[in-house]
């Protein structure tokens, strides 16, 4: 079906592939893993006689290794990825230290398994490979686009028959730090489960095997879902699905707080489960030191790739969803657009208020901020939660809410200039940094008083309820005017496509961590001398906090004004950096 | 033509080493259907980009209606309507949304913003999209909502870098219709491109720029002198001095 590497003279491939740029998607087997068309390689008489003198015999075509073209080819990229900017060498650097980091801690804390009785470590291995395997297909869908070698559709135009792609695009997710950092954990198990000779060689098969079957499966995953990917409703959904992911994280945090009864019999409980599943019996493999186990995940790791290459082959040749017709929204105008004088700031809330019911980057780190929120109430309320936990979780509710304001204009991005061309005078800042404001409250007020609501309700102290909504709104105000002022002086570009993992366009990842942290630490300062006399009991003082964080919002929106007309082309710029 | 509406006087712009703009002195009479030629990387987005505010100069000065863009920007951004290069729109509005909101945040009454923006969805054939997410518009389609956005409020200048620049036939024979209606009221337009076809047959004044600087201005005719627009595009760029020689003598050859 493919030339093998030891053919001289492979038949050329090329004519018969060069029909991709047609795709004709109804077509049942559209992509042939036998590309060869019969009549090639067609003899050319009829040519007249170039004028510079040629090789007469057609040039000898060297074989294509795909593993090794693909492997150099990934090392390049990264290679290329590096060149010219400092800040991505930098980020290149904490990449390896962290990779460095990931693999000694993982390797010496799976080596550590030997220490544990047999039977626990068993149950440790086998949750442990299913979470490698999970994190294998997970991580690569959010962090997709990260990676040049992973979208298959760039090399569609290349003659490889669909077996050579599927090796190289194999080689090449093999081939970088994160997959040797996997590796290389893998070995610290075999070295922490292993306790006899029999038991040690199954493993030196099982690993290779485990590590496949992560390559694989997450090969699978993102191919099949990259039509999905390359839309812009199934990115959005995915945005949004990101939120599971942060609530994941969160779930041990939750299990440990809430003190459950016997963490070992969960474990064993999961473990029972997990040991039927592929990475489960290749964990079952090495710590029995039974071979037979590795039959199920060999045939898995076949199954999964003939899966793959199957998928792979008709993505190829499928137009994405991408253009699809799309639907129509509703043309409505809202309630406050209809209560605010008609004007420019009215125009803003209007903008504003749709943006922030249809970006998915809005709704990612609103929910973010409610859920983690939630999730420490949840975990902190045992027994003994006064009224000071109340006021303290409301707060971090407004802050962790007011973090999301200190890029004001990161979101517009690249379509700032379209405010830019209008805006000329300081009052026109101010009615835009004031609607953005107005919108935000909009949501942020109800939501801070149903969270500290909830969480009075929850905790049995609704008499705290009251002070904790009124000092939570004053630190949303406080952090709207520390915000309104970051926004203008350390803006940044927020990537179009929002993953768990980047939060600013490449290189910005320091203007990102300034602007939040700073307007969060001006938070925390301000706040300080009238907000901890309230979590400390003096509950009346709640009533000066309003006041309090409306003056801070109305200086933040008036020295940020005076900022912004002056510092405009800089932050058009700051916020028009390439993703 | 002895009113200017659009200029500039030695503009410059540098990017670390790379000098982008140097020295411009552009003049576009007012009333004028004016094309900005030039290859890529001339630096026809960057003085574009200085004379509509979005981009700070190094130097120079740039006029619009006889008003300094930088020291007397209310004035500027009043008189302008401007479609950058890129396509960068508020995605997440719908067409008619994003035009309603273009019109009011320059402080255009309600109802008025919304009769200009039927009119212009109509004439600019979005009428069915009007409803439609801007992010799901083809980028005809967003160089056509683009122009609307940057018509509403009826400028006196406006600046348009690569309007025709993807655009299907159709498409842009609906946005040379508008700019042609648009300039026969007195309006000015200054539109930057590499067609040259284009640009000889829409415009009556043409400003040919390479390395950061204007090499050629004048009317149309001044500039191409008897020759073809691009013949005479090709003489004052300079172009490469043709494909013969030593080199790709495998191409073409049989496999």
């Amino acid at each position: 079906m493919t030339p093998t590497p030891t053919d001289p003279t492979p038949t050329d491939p090329t004519p018969a592939r060069s029909t991709p740029a047609d795709p004709t998607p109804a077509d049942p087997t559209p992509v042939d893993p036998t590309p060869v068309d019969p009549t090639s390689p067609k003899p050319t008489p009829a040519r007249p006689t170039p004028v510079v003198p040629l090789p007469a015999k057609p040039l000898p075509r060297e074989p294509i290794r795909p593993f090794t073209l693909f492997a150099a080819l990934k090392l390049r990229l990264i290679g290329g990825n590096l060149r010219g900017a400092v800040d991505r060498k930098l980020g290149f650097v904490f990449t390896l230290l962290a990779a460095l980091f990931v693999a000694t801690v993982s390797f010496l804390s799976l080596l550590a398994l030997r220490l544990a009785p047999p039977d626990v470590a068993a149950d440790l291995g086998t949750v442990l490979f299913t979470a490698f395997l999970i994190g294998w297909a997970v991580v690569p869908l959010l962090a997709f686009g990260l990676d040049d070698t992973l979208d298959p559709a760039r090399l569609s135009l290349f003659p490889l028959t669909t077996r050579q792609l599927a090796i190289g695009l194999f080689a090449s997710s093999a081939t970088g730090a994160w997959p040797l950092t996997t590796l290389i954990a893998l070995f610290g198990a075999l070295a922490g489960l292993a306790r006899s000779l029999p038991a040690a060689l199954t493993g030196l098969v099982a690993v290779p095997l485990m590590f496949a079957l992560c390559l694989v499966t997450s090969r699978l995953v993102t191919t099949a879902l990259s039509g999905l990917l390359r839309s812009r409703r199934g990115r959005d959904l995915l945005a949004v699905a990101a939120i599971a992911l942060v609530l994941l994280f969160q779930l041990p945090n939750i299990i440990v707080n809430r003190g459950l009864d016997d963490p070992a019999a969960l474990l064993r409980g999961a473990a029972g489960f997990l040991r039927w599943t592929p990475p489960g019996m290749t964990a079952e493999a090495i710590s029995t030191g039974n071979p037979l186990w590795l039959l199920p995940v060999a045939l898995t790791v076949a199954v999964v790739g003939y899966l793959w290459i199957k998928v792979l082959g008709r993505a190829l040749v499928t137009p994405d969803s991408s253009t699809q017709a799309a639907a129509s929204v509703r043309a409505s105008s809202g309630l406050l657009d209809r209560l605010l004088p008609d004007g420019p700031l009215a125009a803003v809330v209007y903008k504003e208020v749709r943006y922030l019911r249809r970006d998915p980057r809005f709704r990612v780190s609103w929910l973010v901020a409610v859920v983690v929120t939630g999730a420490l109430a949840f975990s902190m309320s045992g027994d003994g939660a006064g009224p000071a936990l109340v006021i303290g979780l409301s707060i971090l509710g407004a802050i962790m809410i007011g973090a999301q304001l200190s890029n004001l204009f990161g979101i517009d991005g690249r379509s700032l200039w379209m405010n830019a061309v209008v805006f000329a005078q300081e009052r026109d800042f101010r009615t835009d940094i004031r609607g953005r404001h107005l919108a935000a409250a909009l949501i942020a007020l109800p939501l801070l008083a149903a969270l500290a609501l909830a969480i009075g309700l929850f905790t049995g102290n609704p008499a705290a309820v009251l002070p904790a909504l009124l000092t939570a709104w004053g630190v949303l105000g406080l952090a709207l005017g520390a915000g309104a002022i970051t926004s203008t002086l350390i803006p940044y570009t927020v990537p179009e496509r929002m993953n768990a993992f980047t939060g600013a366009a490449p290189g910005q990842g320091g203007q990102a961590f300034l602007g939040s942290m700073g307007s969060m630490m001006a938070v925390v300062l301000l706040a300080l001398p009238l907000a901890l006399p309230v979590v400390l009991g003096f509950h009346w003082l709640a009533a000066l906090m309003l006041p309090y964080g409306l003056a801070a919002t109305l200086l933040g929106q008036h020295l940020a004004a005076k900022l912004a007309r002056l510092r405009l082309p800089e932050i058009l710029a700051a916020v028009s950096r390439p993703t | 033509m002895t009113e200017a509406a659009v200029r500039t006087h030695a503009l410059l712009k540098r990017f670390g080493p790379q000098m982008a703009v140097a020295g411009v002195d552009l003049v576009v009479p007012a009333g004028s259907f004016a094309g900005l030629v030039g290859p890529n990387g001339a630096g026809k987005t960057t003085t574009l980009s200085m004379i509509t505010g979005l981009l700070r100069p190094d130097g120079g000065a740039a006029e619009v209606a006889g008003y300094n863009v930088w020291a007397d920007p209310v004035q500027v951004k009043a008189r302008i309507g401007v479609l950058p290069e890129g396509l960068r729109l508020f995605e997440r509005l719908s067409g008619r949304e994003l035009l309603i909101y273009n019109g009011r945040l320059r402080g255009l009454p309600r109802a008025e913003v919304q009769r200009r923006a039927e009119e212009l969805l109509h004439v600019m054939g979005l009428s069915d999209a009007a409803d439609k997410l801007v992010v799901d518009y083809s980028t005809g389609m967003r160089k056509k909502i683009g122009l609307a956005a940057a018509l509403l409020h009826n400028p006196a200048v406006l600046f348009l870098d690569e309007p025709f620049e993807g655009v299907d036939p159709v498409s842009a024979n609906t946005l040379t219709e508008v700019l042609r209606r648009y300039t026969a009221s007195g309006s000015t337009v200054v539109f930057s491109s590499h067609v040259m076809d284009l640009v000889e047959r829409l415009c009556d004044w043409v400003s040919v720029m390479s390395g950061g600087h204007i090499v050629a201005q004048g009317t149309l005719d001044d500039v191409r002198a008897g020759r073809t627009l691009n013949q005479a595009f090709l003489d004052l760029v300079g172009g490469p001095s043709g494909t013969d020689g030593d080199g790709l003598s495998w191409l073409g050859a049989p496999q």
